[in-house]
């Protein structure tokens, strides 16, 4: 191994990067765009989530109506928005249409005598058609709404009792109530009424921010796309300019370009990912800062990442063909390999992509360790799964390279 | 393989015995010979398709070949080689962004030598040190290609077609640098297809055709080989050169111009004006010269260098 001549491929390489200017987009300025965008759409603060609710009711003239309860529906804010956006349909079908449309999530049928059900202290019924065509949206959906109705049930059932206990107070004499209080029988009927209470406490969760999860993201874009291309085309260059065949004649052997090339990559790909981490945090306040350990999956995951390039390269032996192969394999796996969606909402089929694909699971295990604290003895079995793949993907790599300078020979 | 100059001769620069390279079925070299003597510059005279490259690139750039021995300065061609040789092939092989000095110190570390080189080659070769490759003209680019090839003092320096595709004025001035080579007194061996620049600057030729050395010696030597006889040189708009042809079968005809070769001068002359002006040409100059490399070819294998 030359170290001279090593030292002199990195240094030509860096050179050339720094003046390409078309280069220096798709290493620096495509990324922070990346950042950028996806950090100005998701990366604030979440608004609690609003219901179209539409409503259907009866004009009742008793004191207490379905009237009431949409009034109440359409005042329940949570921090400081209307979680519910109500409007009134004539009937059922109306209502169903446009549930049916998509212009409401959910349509509420009052039927008539809603209201004096309620106030006789007899069951009410309402009736709530859902769209469950997209099981997601009908899971939240139901969800708040029924939320709504379970707390509006706990509190007219207070109501209720308060009322009854009232009565009994005024009118059961104290000894027919035993060794009862009132207070205990309060409990005991809220029990029956109501048998299990979910208190709500609040916990400040470490889990990461939208811009910590974008910024392992375009760590994994880098390998999707930068890398690979840099170095698979970045050698294609080479043989067609005839200086390979110059470089394979020199003293330097082919294991010195080699190792000089994939090194001035990884350069390369380093500077950028510190640019977009540093740069996140000066925009946005937030960003990731990888440990030891993260470095060392970034680097096992750069190795992959350039072996399969230079894989490709060598395979089609073309820049062009290198370029559309390389598109079509990192354009889905942007997706599917959890890079820019989270693994937890991906479909069930694809979740094994994210999970062995060795850059998918390099990038799960860095958001384990780096944005959900694990601790290194737990990610370790998947990390060494990485290395083993990029070990494997380097051999093959340096076979075809090999090949192909043979067969510039 | 065992070094194989032979006892009680001179080591040469470059000894080749028996040389084949097949591409698939296509034999590209059907048996090279050659010995190229310390500080000559020895031309590999052909036309395109000759072997030429194929046999520089054996020499320069690693390329295998079928069958045959090589030595260079007694060694046998290998990797241990390279250094011996300095090779500035035909296409640039300077990086585009880099500046003429990036280039030189690029190879420079590639090939282990001084860093010193690199300011007296730029200096040597007039050369822009700050400009970048991709901005120089193509003598420039020529000259930087051959400075790389000296980076490490070779003792055999190999140029393919060093001056192809290059004005006139820049190939003078290659001319010169590779004439300061020789007068340096090293050993050059250089491939071209252009008979001036083989008579301009070789000590010895060696003529290829269709993968084979067809005549070695020096340009006098070789053109003393196309015979007795003079060429009739003719430039115009012509017409019924086929009859000259006919008539006279060592003819070359390019761009305008005819080439015959005949065996005395006085009695041809006037019969090839008849036949050009009979088919109708119109003669802008005639005149009579010595033979060139060019008629030796023609010669030798009926066809033109190019």
């Amino acid at each position: 191994m030359k170290v001279r001549a090593i030292k002199a491929i990195i240094g030509k390489d860096l050179r050339e990067t720094r003046r390409e200017r078309m280069a220096l987009f798709w290493i620096f300025v495509f990324p922070l765009m990346w950042i950028t965008l996806l950090g100005g759409i998701w990366g604030g603060h979440n608004p609690p989530i609003t219901v179209d609710v539409g409503v259907v009711y009866f004009n009742e003239s008793a004191p207490f109506t379905a009237a009431d309860i949409v009034n109440v529906m359409e005042n329940v804010t949570m921090e400081g928005v209307h979680v519910f956006k109500v409007r009134g349909y004539p009937n059922e079908s109306a209502g169903v249409d446009a549930v049916r449309a998509g212009r409401i999530d959910v349509l509420l049928v009052f039927p008539k005598g809603f209201g004096e059900n309620v106030l006789s202290g007899l069951q009410a019924e309402v009736y709530a058609y859902f769209d469950r065509s997209d099981p997601q949206n009908y899971q939240i959906v139901s969800g708040v709404i029924k939320g709504f109705f379970s707390e509006f049930a706990k509190e007219m059932t207070e109501r209720r009792l308060n009322i009854t206990l009232g009565y009994m107070e005024k009118y059961v004499p104290a000894d027919a109530m035993g060794n009862f209080t009132v207070a205990d029988l309060k409990r005991y009927m809220l029990g029956l009424t109501n048998p299990l209470e979910l208190e709500e406490r609040e916990v400040k969760g470490e889990a990461p921010s939208a811009i910590q999860f974008y910024v392992t993201s375009f760590i994994g874009i880098q390998f999707l796309f930068a890398t690979m291309l840099m170095i698979g085309s970045g050698t294609l260059e080479e043989i067609e300019h005839g200086t390979l065949r110059r470089i394979a004649a020199s003293p330097a052997t082919a294991w010195d370009f080699l190792i000089g090339k994939m090194l001035s990559t990884f350069i390369v790909i380093t500077v950028s990912i510190v640019i977009g981490i540093v740069y996140a945090k000066l925009v946005f306040g937030e960003t990731v800062f990888p440990s030891a350990l993260g470095w060392l999956i970034i680097f096992l995951a750069a190795v992959f990442s350039m072996s399969l390039g230079l894989a490709i390269a060598m395979g089609t032996r073309s820049i062009k063909a290198t370029n559309a192969i390389v598109n079509l394999i990192s354009m889905p796996l942007l997706f599917l390999a959890g890079v820019v969606i989270p693994e937890s909402v991906l479909p069930e089929w694809a979740r094994p992509i994210a999970n062995y694909f060795p850059l998918g699971t390099a990038l799960r295990n860095l958001r384990l360790l780096e944005l959900y604290h694990r601790l290194p003895n737990e990610i370790m079995p998947q990390v060494a799964w990485v290395a083993v793949s990029a070990f494997g993907m380097l051999l093959v790599a340096v076979a075809l390279y090999n090949w192909a300078v043979r067969r510039l020979s | 393989m065992s070094p194989f100059s032979l006892l009680g001769e001179p080591m040469k620069a470059l000894e080749i015995r028996g040389l084949k390279k097949s591409y698939g079925d296509f034999l590209a070299l059907k048996g090279i010979d050659l010995a190229v003597e310390e500080g000559e510059v020895f031309a590999l005279l052909g036309p395109n398709g000759a072997g030429k490259t194929t046999l520089i690139r054996i020499l320069a750039e690693g390329l295998g070949y079928d069958s045959g021995e090589i030595a260079v300065f007694g060694e046998p061609l290998s990797k241990r080689t390279a250094r011996l040789i300095g090779y500035a092939p035909q296409a640039s092989v300077a990086y585009d962004l880099l500046t003429v000095e990036e280039n030189l110190r690029f190879y420079a570390d590639l090939y282990d030598a001084p860093k010193e080189r690199v300011k007296k080659l730029i200096l040597e070769f007039s050369l822009p040190a700050k400009k970048k490759a991709r901005e120089l003209s193509g003598g420039f680019k020529r000259r930087l290609n051959l400075a790389i090839a000296l980076l490490y003092e070779p003792r055999l320096l190999i140029l393919d077609e060093p001056s192809a595709g290059l004005d006139v004025p820049s190939r003078r001035e290659l001319w010169s640098l590779i004439m300061r080579l020789r007068k340096e007194g090293r050993t050059v061996l250089l491939a071209t297809h252009y008979m001036e620049e083989a008579e301009a600057l070789a000590d010895r030729v060696a003529i290829m055709n269709e993968g084979r050395v067809i005549a070695v010696g020096t340009p006098d030597e070789l053109k003393s080989l196309a015979g007795e006889g003079s060429v009739i040189h003719v430039e115009g708009i012509l017409k019924g050169t086929e009859l000259v042809r006919k008539e006279f079968p060592r003819t070359i005809e390019r761009e305008g111009t005819l080439r015959i070769g005949v065996e005395e001068a006085k009695t041809a002359l006037p019969r090839v004006v008849e036949l050009l002006v009979e088919a109708g040409s119109e003669i802008r100059t005639i005149r009579v010269e010595e033979p060139t490399l060019e008629d030796v070819f023609l010669k030798l294998t009926g066809r033109g260098l190019e």
